[in-house]
């Protein structure tokens, strides 16, 4: 048996994988990452980290343009790291290092606030690769127009420096990158102390670096200097390039020697070496700097001549160097000859900005105006904004508002954008320039545009971050001075807040000049109040005669939000004095007709269960008399409690032993269960004697017996009133039999039913649940009945229904009943009342496997796959297999699922089998097959089973053999591992786990770290690292969109979803789900979430966001079990109750477990469980479940 | 209600299931456009107006960023009836300012949400 194994195994590592794949495999040498794929455009075959040097000499405008002309295969680094290293490193940058890239070859640019970003996320990590740091040091030149030349260095220096004190390996790219931004940068530094900066780093200089020391010191003139290091070079007998000689025409001209520098290109040619349009593009700009047109014209046409062709960003040199000089005169001749070549409107841009960014913008907007022609024909929208990029410039760079007024009037009035004041403007407040703004609004007054309260509000928004009063007070004024009228909004959200108080607020204002309609004032005050839970202040407020008749729905949901902090504080200070100024506030705010009076009553009974609950046993004794009094009051307010609200107070009150409270309590505030049902049958009694329809109330009886699973009473009732006996009383009454597993009565009650109205029809749920309880006990042909009037009457199967007709199949199939089985699944089929799944055909095979029927298992799965295209349990038979020894049949076996689902598959279920039987070894073979490759969605689907199953040791071992299986994400595995011992609680593990990925020398993304971190924290453990901060996901929100909409990859958006919701922003979430539909869809990652949610207290309010978020949840148990546990675990009985009666509503099944937990509540609240409790410990339904759920997962096809 | 979400301050207040049913069907029915790409220039007055051609508008409601100060760009009007709703989705293009809106129906109900700056009309 062991050697047929093995040639099992000899042959599955044979068994080749087809040239096309092996050629997908090795021809794509390189680990491109998902993100990097998406971009496959732009990244091509080499990585993002080197891109930008694929886009030569793009507007070098400070250096000669062959530096940036690098050829495409010297591009690679030096000591480029292995490619499993490098997959391992950077991982987790690849989206960000994709967005520079793209924002490079978009725009020409880098902007600094994506540089920063990338640069300090790289720094978070600590483990910044010499990659990333060769392209962060590569930003920091002209790509950057925006930024002042000093800021450059500044940034440069700084990357540098911190990168280093990282731990980063600087080589001579380092070197030379950094070499090229004090080029680019124009930065003055001593090249003999950047040569001994080298030394004693140990890196040896190259050709390059000393081309670029020459350009140095021909950038200011220095010969000499220039002449040494040529003499360095010729000592090593290093080729002297034409860039060498570029160089030189610009080191003599600034040394004031034109002859000679003219002289260099006879040189040249007397060297051998053919001047190229570097080289006259070096002698046009140093006569730019002189300002010599004649001389310009002349060499242009040399240029031409010559055949040699400059590119029109070699021409936007020119005018950069001839405004610079302050010969701006002369460059609209230059402008003219600009050939518009592609990417020219780029290159343009850059120089605009550039210019700008010198000081320039009369000369920028010049060139600006000399290509709108060519921005004209992008225009899509109906209203032009061009030269938006311009104008937000001048703003950042605080250029002089008359000079931005007189742009914007052009634009205007030439029809190239339609409200460039408004746009500026819109500049101004985001970079909170308050003077810029005002002064941009007074110009926008005198064109007569409207000014409006809201312009105002970010400058607010950002005084009032640090309290700022004057200058709040100066936007106040502003807007005062320019005749804009505050509004209430503007008053409670944005101004109030700075100030310590109103009245400190109503002083200041004064004091500054500052007229304020009072009314406003007194209205955003109530607000404010509310919102600070200011009870008694709001109370005074509200009561005061001078309250003006203000529109108080306008803050409605202030007060609202702001009595929950009332009650907060009510019930931490516990004042019987605020329970008074509760019910005043309420009268009061009923008055106002504050929210409806449901939603009123609703409040005040939590409130009051939360008052009594916050209440300890001795204070409950010192207070009964004023509890008592408050419930008397609320007796006199007509305020009734609900029944649940009630009994937990009941409980806790019982708790407490003050009998007299609880029997107050029960005269004030509630009539009870028992009452309410005598109560209910005498009216039915009494309806009967007079002769009058009693049929609503009986069915009202009939479902409060149900909801207390009193069975017996209910038939009781059915007979004694069978004429008045509705359809909805039969349906109620037939899932309460199925309920107690009573198929005779159920299927008598149904017949009954259908006697009397054979239109009735039962909702799918209570179909099925007949069908389960008929098939069950050998009705096989009722139930088949059942499903066919299903099809008859056209009844809808919601998903959980189709579980449950799963679950009823499953309980044949633990009675081997395979006849019934093939019938129910042939019925369900053959009328379409469900599409064949895998969960569906699922028990026809666990019916052979349950009697180790390996062979019957087999031809199931083959008849099932031929039937219905389905593969389910095909993991547990092959298990079976590989533990029974069946080399034959498991070699039968293989070969189908080879032919059926291919070689890779099939492989992958080999492997997973063995992993299962702890098989390792035999593992370890399959998944070193060569050619077999990385398949996620496979290695998820075990990793997932594992982590439900809480099985640690097929995992790890899953996790160390796929080391060098290619394109395996490491991060996702050890992210899988850590989520187990986040289960098991488990902190040596992951300790190790996390030791493992040192070694591996990975650097994980931040939710690794941050789950690690989580698991230690948990054990009082040191976290041996900085935890990531939580990204701010508004950075993220628009490209998780954009992933979601352009390439349907969904996991950026729903985990952003997961974000919103976890920190509780729901209308983000909300927002979120409006623009990206299909996280509707990923329901898998929901249900991972609610499962870790469910861990821990105070996660119930999430849970039932997302449930309310995504209403066509389907499966519900799901949701409510989870929600049960959090109760469970906030100890939340009422919340607990509610739900369970809701789902007694929907028809909603609660797994064993789920009514265990129910169960615990009930009791621990002193209820009676109003169902049986199942008998078992809670360990053994959770295992119990465990196995169900791992048995249900079956491998995703891909 | 209030304390049942203890610790969690989402907008979102939670009800218990009963009464949060109720509470829906209490409500009256809304007929509700999402509107995006609204230009910074207008705010909640200019939007009402604009949308008030089409029918009796019952809510509106901007969202504005309280980290920036400026609104979001998009809105959500509630018509008080169907026909208001049909009117705005009819006409195209919505033009306010100059700058072209882009209406749409709601495609989840938007009833119960409170925000900070809301303005509703009754």
């Amino acid at each position: 048996c062991r050697l047929n194994m093995a040639a099992l195994l000899r042959s599955a590592r044979l068994l080749k994988c087809s040239p096309a794949v092996l050629l997908q495999v090795f021809g794509n040498s390189r680990h491109v990452s998902a993100a990097g794929r998406l971009y496959s455009e732009a990244v091509g075959t080499t990585r993002a980290g080197l891109c930008v040097q694929t886009v030569p000499g793009r507007l070098n405008v400070n250096s000669c343009r062959q530096y940036g002309v690098v050829p495409e295969q010297s591009g690679l680094v030096k000591d480029e790291p292995s490619v499993a290293v490098r997959s391992k490193q950077a991982q987790q940058f690849d989206w960000a290092l994709a967005k520079l890239d793209s924002s490079v070859r978009r725009t020409g640019r880098v902007t600094k606030t994506l540089l920063l970003r990338i640069f300090h996320d790289i720094c978070r990590t600590g483990y910044p690769s010499g990659n990333q740091a060769l392209l962060l040091l590569r930003s920091c030149g002209s790509l950057l127009p925006e930024v002042p030349l000093a800021e450059r260095v500044e940034l440069s220096q700084q990357i540098w420096d911190k990168l280093q004190e990282l731990g980063t390996t600087y080589d001579v790219s380092h070197y030379n990158a950094l070499l090229k931004t004090y080029l680019q940068n124009e930065f003055r530094f001593s090249p003999t102390d950047f040569l001994a900066k080298m030394e004693s780093a140990n890196v040896q200089p190259n050709r390059v670096t000393y081309q670029r020391l020459i350009a140095a010191y021909c950038e200011v003139g220095d010969i000499e200097g220039a002449s040494t290091i040529l003499g360095f070079m010729k000592s090593k007998d290093l080729p002297i390039t034409e860039a060498v000689f570029n160089s030189l025409v610009t080191g003599h001209a600034r040394a004031g020697d034109m002859d000679s520098a003219e002289g260099i290109l006879s040189v040249m040619k007397s060297a051998g070496i053919e001047p190229g349009p570097d080289t006259y593009l070096s002698l046009l700009n140093v006569y730019a700097e002189k300002g010599d047109i004649a001389k310009i014209k002349q060499t242009l046409e040399t240029v031409e001549n010559a055949d040699i062709l400059l590119m029109d960003r070699d021409l936007m040199q020119v005018v950069f160097s001839l405004t610079k000089a302050s010969h701006q005169q002369h460059v609209p001749e230059i402008v003219e000859r600009m050939r518009h070549e592609r990417g020219y409107v780029p290159d343009a841009m850059n120089l605009c900005l550039s210019l700008i960014t010198h000081g320039h913008e009369e000369t920028a907007f010049s060139v600006l105006k000399s290509f709108t022609g060519l921005l004209v024909e992008s225009q899509t929208s109906d209203s032009p904004d061009l030269g938006n990029f311009f104008l937000r410039h001048c703003a950042n760079m605080d250029k002089p508002v008359e000079n931005i007024v007189g742009f914007c009037k052009d634009l205007k009035d030439s029809g190239l954008h339609s409200s460039p004041l408004q746009f500026t403007l819109q500049c101004a407040l985001e970079a909170k320039k308050t003077g810029m703004a005002v002064e941009l609004m007074r110009s926008m007054k005198e064109e007569g545009l409207p000014l409006r309260p809201h312009y105002f509000c970010p400058l607010f928004t950002h005084y009032q971050k640090d309290k700022n009063i004057p200058g709040t007070l100066q936007a106040l004024r502003a807007m005062q001075e320019l005749g804009v009228a505050s509004d209430f909004d503007t008053f409670s959200i944005y101004i109030l807040p700075s100030f310590p108080s109103v009245d400190s607020a109503r002083t200041s204002l004064k004091e500054a000049g500052i007229d304020v309609d009072g009314n406003i004032l007194i209205a955003a005050e109530l607000r404010t109040e509310a919102s600070r839970g200011n009870l008694a202040g709001l109370f005074s407020l509200m009561s005061s005669p001078a309250l003006p008749n203000i529109d108080l729905s306008a803050f409605r949901a202030s007060l609202i939000s702001g009595f929950r902090g009332i009650f907060v504080v009510l019930v931490l200070q516990k004042l019987p004095l605020c329970i008074y100024m509760t019910i005043n506030v309420f009268i009061e705010s009923r008055k106002c007709q504050i929210g409806s009076s449901l939603l009123f009553a609703e409040n005040v009974a939590y409130f009051l269960y939360n008052l009594i609950d916050s209440l300890n046993e001795t204070e409950v004794h010192s207070k009964e008399e004023q509890i008592r009094e408050y419930f008397g009051l609320l007796k006199n307010m007509n305020i009734s409690i609900s029944l649940n609200i009630f009994r937990g107070i009941r409980n806790i009150l019982e708790s407490y032993q003050v009998p007299e409270l609880v029997k107050c309590s029960i005269h004030e505030l509630s009539c009870g269960l028992e009452g309410k049902l005598s109560f209910l049958e005498k009216t039915l009694a009494e309806l009967k004697a007079e002769g009058k329809p009693a049929s609503s109330t009986l069915k009202k009886v009939i479902t409060v017996l149900c909801s207390e699973e009193r069975l017996e009473r209910a038939l009781e009732l059915k007979t004694q009133y069978e004429t008045d006996m509705t359809p909805a009383a039969y349906a109620t009454l037939i899932n309460l039999c199925c309920r107690h597993d009573n198929a005779e009565e159920a299927l008598k009650l149904k017949m009954e039913l259908a006697r009397k109205d054979s239109e009735a029809t039962l909702d799918a749920q209570k179909y099925v649940a007949l069908v389960r309880v008929l098939s069950k006990h050998g009705k096989l042909e009722e139930a088949i009945d059942m499903l066919k009037e299903m099809k008859e009457k056209d009844v809808q199967l919601r998903e959980s229904t189709i579980g449950l007709l799963t679950l009823t199949m499953n309980t044949a199939a633990m009675k081997g009943d395979a006849n019934t089985i093939r019938r129910l699944q042939e019925t369900i089929f053959t009328l379409g009342l469900a599409k064949p799944s895998s969960n569906l055909c699922s028990p026809l095979i666990s019916c052979y496997l349950e009697s180790e029927n390996y062979a019957g298992a087999f031809d199931a799965t083959v008849e099932v796959q031929k039937q219905y295209n389905q593969m389910p349990k095909i993991h547990d038979l092959i298990c079976g297999l590989v533990e029974n020894g069946d080399a034959e049949l498991l070699q039968k076996v293989m070969e189908f699922l080879s032919q059926e689902r291919g070689e890779m598959m099939m492989l992958y279920d080999l492997y997973f089998a063995f992993l299962q039987t702890g098989r390792y070894k035999e593992a370890r073979k399959i998944i070193e097959t060569p050619g077999l490759r990385a398949r996620p969605t496979r290695v998820q689907w075990f990793a997932e089973k594992c982590i439900a199953a809480q099985q640690m040791e097929p995992l790890e071992n899953m996790v160390d053999m796929t080391v060098k299986l290619f394109e395996c994400d490491r991060d996702d595995m050890y992210h899988y591992l850590l989520r187990l011992c986040k289960e098991t609680n488990d902190w040596q593990k992951a300790e190790a786990t996390w030791m493992k990925m040192q070694e591996e020398n990975l650097a994980p993304r931040e939710r690794t770290l941050r789950l690690l971190a989580d698991i230690l924290k948990n054990n009082d453990k040191e976290v041996p690292f900085e935890v990531p901060e939580v990204k701010e996901p508004i950075q993220l929100s628009a490209m998780a969109e954009r992933l979601c909409n352009h390439f349907a990859s969904y996991r950026a958006a729903t985990d952003l979803f997961l974000i919103y919701l976890d920190t509780g922003r729901t209308e983000e979430a909300k927002f979120l789900l409006q623009r990206c539909a299909a996280v509707n869809e990923q329901k898998d990652t929901m249900f991972t979430y609610m499962l870790r949610a469910a861990q821990q207290p105070g996660q119930a309010a999430k849970i039932k966001a997302l449930s309310e978020l995504i209403p066509d949840f389907t499966e519900k148990e799901n949701i409510f079990s989870h929600l049960v546990k959090c109760y469970g675990l906030d100890k939340d009985f009422s919340s607990a109750k509610a739900l369970y009666e809701r789902m007694q509503v929907e028809g909603v099944k609660a797994d064993e477990l789920t009514l265990k937990r129910l169960a615990q509540l009930y009791k621990e609240a002193g209820a009676t469980v109003p169902f049986e409790e199942p008998p078992e410990s809670f360990r053994f339904y959770a295992d119990k479940l465990n196995k169900q759920r791992s048995e249900s997962m079956e491998p995703a096809d891909n | 209600m209030f304390f049942l979400s203890r610790g969690h301050g989402g907008h979102r207040q939670l009800h218990s299931q009963g009464l949060n049913m109720a509470a829906t069907a209490a409500g009256k029915k809304v007929f509700e456009v999402f509107v995006s790409k609204v230009p910074w220039t207008v705010a909640t007055k200019e939007v009402k107006e604009y949308f008030r051609q089409f029918g009796q508008v019952k809510k509106c409601l901007l969202p504005f960023d309280k980290e920036t100060g400026f609104h979001r760009g998009f809105c959500w009007i509630g018509f008080t009836t169907e026909e208001g709703l049909q009117n705005a989705l009819q006409k195209d293009p919505h033009i306010i300012e100059g700058a072209r809106l882009q209406v749409q129906k709601n495609r989840k109900p938007f009833s119960g949400r409170k925000s900070n700056k809301e303005a509703e009309d009754n």
